[in-house]
């Protein structure tokens, strides 16, 4: 017990004989891990808009003209049943030449002239939600293709591709970001606990004359170091959010963004908590490898 | 208690102990004397486990420091005190916190720690000082902390590398009774010192060191 409140006590003694190095580790580390919060925050909300758009897929599945009623029904029996389909609407042709007609009033003349109405029935199919929207999106497709009584299955896949692309590239991008920006903000604490540990060697040489161990001398330095994490850390969440809520706050000012304004998130709390804990075993991390190699020293 | 066979250390090609065999039992005094750069401090680093002999075998209290893992150290150290010429005490900690320290890293509770240090500070008379900060203490009291500190966990073995060397005669010999009364208690206690006043005061075995070499061993076991 007396052993653990003299690491602890040690740990705050050298965060505050060192203040001016502890605020530039921190004030640095924040910088660093706010620049790459701020990529993750952004790819995060292109994520769940991304979710949005995908998860809204729908399928136009057209008949062919000369399809039965049975035989349209039996169709549309079996894609209720398929378990991609989550919701289902019948066009009839008559129904698709008024909304056609609705849609494009200008242009309706233009289908007077050619006889019989030509837009084919349709079943429009809104899919299940799924983890991978685009090889789902093509599966079906080519799948409803085959069945009896289907002209031709409409699904714009392109956008969808094009969209998982840019996520991946996203991720990639935070993933690489992520480890550039980490190790940076690990150099700066491995420096600064480095500097403290320094500054305080005459201490560490009386711990090794009297018997103590690497571990009992190094934990103040790794508590120092998680502190300084979790704080830049902590720092670079507030402003985070501080940048947040102005651009939130702007954005309902402007009335062309307003509906912007509402898809956009901070992150989770729980991902808040994991990032101060990420921070702080990052400077743990740091400050223990930046020690390490003293401890190994036989003096 | 302490052996040495064929100690030969060099650093970096310099020679500063050379074929040096001594044996030291367990409750003597023995004296390292001999000038500046004659192996005296090189000696009592190589029984503290600083260092490694380059050649021959160590073994303190039945262990081969040569041949211990560096994370062994710590345990070995704990049976034994070193006394430096320079003071090395915390400056921000009081007297009390400084001895403490090495019962603290033991993991001993609060009750035993302050018993054991207040009996350490009563028996170099510096009790009444427990609360001051050691960084206002006089060299001689300073001195007098460190042997408490040395001394607090009871060492099988107390190294002192010229321990007076700061203080004023007077001093001293004070200093040197501290450590005839700790050997009196059954510690065995290595000095090293080029001062011939407390070889006199002492009395004891001393081994005489010249050029890394053990020139004389007079007055204990051979």
């Amino acid at each position: 017990m007396k052993r653990a409140l003299y690491v602890l006590r040690e740990a705050v003694t050298g965060f505050r004989l060192h203040r001016a190095n502890s605020m530039i580790g921190i004030v640095t580390t924040a910088f660093t891990l706010a620049s790459f919060g701020l990529f993750g925050l952004t790819y995060l909300n292109v994520r769940n808009v991304a979710r949005m758009l995908q998860q809204d897929l729908q399928v136009v599945v057209y008949l062919q003209d000369d399809i039965s009623d049975a035989d349209r029904e039996r169709l549309e029996q079996q894609l209720r049943n398929d378990e991609q389909v989550a919701a289902l609407t019948y066009v009839s042709k008559a129904q698709a030449l008024a909304e056609f007609r609705q849609q494009f009033p200008e242009e309706s003349r233009l289908l007077e002239g050619i006889g019989p109405n030509p837009l084919p029935a349709s079943f429009v199919i809104t899919l299940a939600s799924s983890e991978r929207p685009s090889a789902d999106l093509a599966d079906f497709g080519e799948r409803v293709t085959e069945f009896s009584g289907v002209e031709y299955v409409r699904y714009n896949r392109d956008w969808i591709e094009h969209l998982t692309l840019i996520i991946r590239y996203f991720e990639l991008g935070a993933v690489g970001m992520g480890i550039v920006l980490g190790l940076a903000s690990a150099t700066i604490i491995a420096n600064t606990v480095s500097l403290a540990f320094y500054a305080r060697k005459d201490e560490v040489e009386i711990l090794r004359l009297i018997g103590a161990t690497g571990l009992f001398i190094a934990l103040p330095y790794i508590i120092e170091g998680a502190m300084l994490g979790a704080m830049g850390s902590g720092v670079a969440l507030g402003l985070l959010w501080s940048g947040f809520e102005v651009l939130r706050a702007r954005l309902a000012d402007s009335v062309w963004l307003s509906d912007v304004r509402s898809l956009l998130k901070f992150f989770p709390a729980q991902v808040s908590i994991m990032l101060i804990i990420a921070g702080m075993m990052l400077g743990a991390l740091a400050s223990f490898l930046s020690v390490h190699r003293w401890m190994k020293v036989r003096v | 208690m302490i052996h040495l066979f064929h100690v030969t250390k060099y650093y970096q090609g310099c020679l500063a102990l050379h074929d040096v065999t001594l044996r030291v039992e367990k409750g003597e005094f023995v004296l390292v004397t001999g000038p500046s750069g004659a192996g005296k401090t090189t000696l009592l680093k190589l029984i503290f486990g600083s260092e490694v002999p380059t050649e021959g075998q160590i073994l303190v209290q039945n262990r081969n420091i040569a041949r211990l893992r560096p994370s062994d150290i710590p345990y070995l150290r704990r049976t034994m005190g070193f006394v430096l010429q320079e003071f090395k005490l915390l400056p921000g900690k009081t007297v009390f916190d400084n001895v403490a320290l090495p019962l603290i890293i033991r993991g001993l509770s609060s009750t035993e720690i302050t018993r054991k240090v207040m009996d350490a500070l009563r028996g170099v008379s510096m009790e009444h000082k427990k609360t001051a900060w050691a960084s206002v203490l006089s060299a001689g009291e300073q001195q007098r902390v460190c042997i408490a500190r040395a001394i607090v966990n009871s060492p099988l073995i107390l190294l002192a590398d010229e321990p007076t060397g700061n203080l004023d005669p007077q001093l001293a010999h004070d200093i040197t009774e501290l450590f005839k009364a700790i050997n009196a208690r059954g510690t065995t206690v290595m000095l090293a010192t080029h001062n011939r006043q407390i070889v006199e005061q002492v009395n004891g075995r001393v081994v005489s060191l010249h050029c890394g070499r053990l020139v004389t061993d007079q007055g204990g076991y051979r």
